[in-house]
């Protein structure tokens, strides 16, 4: 039987996961798709206390409807961000975010 | 239009000096024009006032300016005997100056900066005269106090005018602070700045006296200032580096009586308190005393001049102290007539020999029997020869001080002041007019016109004033009543008049033994005086001791404040903390590696922190 404890183990998952991604990865695409993932365990949790909680029906539905607007905005952000990586990509020939050493003084 | 046109009087000339700003570089021909216009539409006004006054009585009109808080400040004229002499003088002594100084100024490139500088001197020197309030007053006192120094330092180019015109302003400065503190006791005593507000509240016994005491002691103290009364008065010798015409307007006729007038007009305040009417009574008297003697030591011709008018502006302040404002301003208008012929007739004597030390003139009359004529008549006046105008003012003087309310130990001292100013005037005509004509001046000349009808008039009217002592009708009971009010007539103490003719023909005697006749040997004498002679010659040092303090306490101070400011306020203060900023941004900023996993740990740790201390809490 599936408890809200599950979803949160999940989300816990997915978000170390991500961090691990983004600290660990090398390759700026990757790094993006670890980001995803952590928007992702954000969701499942989100949708689990939905779920789960003992509001009424038209309140729970306020956490779907957050989960919506947030896969929406990671779209964009993707997009956007995707472009930048396209952009430094040519720019310097590669997409390594250790040779990305420029933000700074 | 009545006494309330007055207001036009200084508004003509201020907009002339606006008007030559604008056209002076373009159109410098028309400047002498447009100022000389100026002056003499601000005379006209004071002729048709003058009329007006005599019809209506006085009057005072007034504006509002601006108001804050409670406080209103109002831009005011006051008409009555004493503004309307000074204005008269003020207006008159103008146009002759500057008839005078289109010729004697001709080949100056500058001349429309002159004459900028003059219409914004008549503005403000009459609006001094007409303010009805401190603050309005303060203003006026303020720009003839800059047009003093503009026109000293005309020829800024020579080092000597450049530093005399710093140190009148400085000078005069020291004495307007004084007068400002003294305006703003006045102020918050009353909440007014108005004189006759002031006035009325100081008789109904509303300001508390030691209040009142110091606020009168300090605003003497800027009028000693304006008016070089000792120890104030080293800045007016060093004055007579600016032209000559500026030396006759401002700093003999006008701006340097502005000190007395202030005090004649705010006299039925100090006649409160006995204490201020003490010391302006002393330093007038010393000031007078010690000017002479320096008058008589001194071998520049305006510096002699110098010395003189500081004497006279002493007397004047003595019959203030005396308790006799009215003779002062009779004093003062005797003063102005003849010392603006005198310093006219120097300039004169200067444009025609190239010269302005007395050791190098002599037998000038033969070169130039005009200027002489004027010249002796201005400087026989203020020694006091009888019938000319001075005379009858040092009569006035010397009877205020006999009646009025000073001992008669001051009385002597007068006498004694008084004897010197016929020695110095002697020994100066003498010098100059008399005697052998040097080889070098054998091409002296009379000046034009335009130098020698202004000289002229101002004798005449030397000349003649003097009648306006007397008691001409049950209306006019003499100058000195008719100006302060009173109903008391002119009268003469025989004694005392003959002792100061005794005076004046025994002195001008005795220096004709000594600069004519030469039966009396002068070096003989200052050699006889010793060190009186010498600290005469020297000006009392008082400039060696004003010098020694300020190399010793004013520069030394000011070096230190300077240090307090560059290395505690500058260095540490201010750039202490953008220099820590900077220093600490430098060891800082290496934890910066630009890589994003870095800072992303970064966050990482600190939302992780964040949490602990959450739970923890």
């Amino acid at each position: 039987m599936l408890e809200l404890v599950h979803f949160q183990i999940l989300s816990a998952a997915l978000f170390s996961i991500g961090i691990f991604g983004v600290l660990a990865r090398r390759s700026a695409v990757l790094v993006l798709i670890s980001i995803e993932i952590m928007l992702n365990a954000v969701n499942v949790n989100l949708v689990g206390i939905a779920a789960f909680s003992d509001r009424a029906a038209d309140v729970r539905v306020f956490g779907q409807i957050l989960v919506v607007f947030i896969i929406t905005i990671a779209a964009a952000e993707i997009g956007l961000a995707l472009a930048i990586v396209l952009r430094v990509f040519r720019n310097r020939g590669s997409a390594n975010v250790d040779e990305l050493n420029v933000m700074k003084w | 239009m009545g006494t309330e046109a007055a207001f036009l009087a200084p508004v003509i000339p201020a907009i002339a000096f606006a008007l030559i700003l604008i056209t002076g570089r373009r159109l410098p021909g028309i400047a002498p024009y447009l100022a000389l216009a100026a002056i003499v539409a601000s005379f006209v006004v004071w002729i048709v006032v003058f009329l007006a006054f005599l019809d209506d009585g006085a009057g005072t009109r007034s504006i509002e300016w601006f108001t804050v808080g409670g406080f209103e400040f109002t831009w005011g004229t006051t008409v009555d005997e004493i503004s309307l002499v000074m204005l008269g003088v003020v207006s008159f002594v103008a146009i002759g100056i500057q008839i005078y100084s289109l010729e004697y100024l001709r080949d100056e490139p500058r001349l429309w900066w002159y004459f900028a500088v003059q219409s914004l001197f008549a503005a403000a020197m009459m609006t001094l005269v007409l303010a009805d309030n401190l603050l309005l007053l303060y203003l006026g006192w303020e720009l003839v106090g800059l047009g003093s120094y503009l026109l000293i330092g005309f020829w800024w180019e020579r080092r000597p005018a450049a530093e005399a015109a710093k140190k009148a302003f400085i000078t005069t400065r020291i004495g307007d602070v004084a007068l400002l503190i003294g305006f703003v006791l006045l102020f918050r005593a009353t909440g007014t700045f108005d004189i006759s507000d002031i006035t009325q509240l100081a008789h109904a016994g509303t300001i508390d006296e030691t209040q009142l005491k110091w606020a009168l002691i300090f605003i003497f103290g800027g009028a000693a200032g304006k008016s070089a009364q000792i120890p104030l008065h080293v800045w007016l010798p060093d004055a007579m580096e600016g032209p000559t015409p500026v030396s006759a307007l401002i700093h003999a006729a006008t701006m340097v009586v502005a000190g007395v007038y202030l005090v004649v007009r705010l006299f039925p305040i100090y006649n409160m308190v006995p204490d201020a009417l003490d010391l302006i009574a002393v330093i007038g008297l010393l000031t007078a005393l010690l000017a002479g003697v320096m008058a008589l030591a001194m071998t520049d011709l305006k510096r002699i001049l110098a010395y003189s008018t500081i004497s006279h502006l002493g007397f004047m302040m003595l019959a203030v102290g005396a308790g006799f404002p009215g003779v002062a301003m009779f004093h003062l208008l005797a003063h102005a007539f003849a010392k603006a012929s005198l310093f006219l007739g120097a300039g004169s004597i200067s444009h025609g020999t190239g010269e302005t030390d007395i050791r190098e003139m002599g037998g000038l009359w033969r070169k130039m029997p005009f200027t002489t004529v004027a010249f002796w008549i201005g400087a026989l006046s203020l020694a006091g020869l009888p019938l000319l105008s001075g005379f009858f003012s040092k009569d006035e003087i010397l009877l205020a001080v006999h009646t009025g309310r000073l001992n008669d130990g001051f009385l002597v001292v007068t006498f004694v002041a008084i004897a010197f100013s016929v020695l110095y005037t002697g020994r100066m005509l003498y010098r100059v007019f008399l005697g052998q004509l040097l080889s070098s001046n054998d091409d002296a000349h009379e000046p034009g016109i335009r130098m020698w009808a202004p000289v002229g008039v101002f004798a005449l009217l030397a000349a003649v004033l003097g009648a306006a002592a007397f008691e001409w009708s049950h209306n006019y009971l003499g100058f000195v009543s008719w100006v302060t009010d009173s109903e008391e007539g002119f009268h003469i103490n025989a004694a005392i008049t003959g002792a100061s003719v005794v005076i004046v023909v025994v002195g001008l005697y005795l220096t004709w033994l000594i600069y004519v006749q030469r039966r009396i040997s002068a070096t003989v004498i200052s050699r006889r005086l010793g060190f009186v002679a010498i600290a005469a010659e020297r000006k009392f040092y008082f400039d060696e001791v004003y010098q020694w303090g300020i190399n010793q306490l004013v520069l030394p101070t000011a070096r230190l404040t300077a240090f307090i400011d560059r290395a505690w306020v500058n260095d540490i203060g201010v750039d202490g903390p953008g220099k820590t900023t900077r220093w600490g941004g430098g060891v800082l900023r290496y934890i910066q590696t630009g890589m994003v996993y870095n800072y992303a740990l970064g966050m990482v740790i600190g939302a992780v922190v964040l949490g602990v201390i959450w739970w923890s809490v």
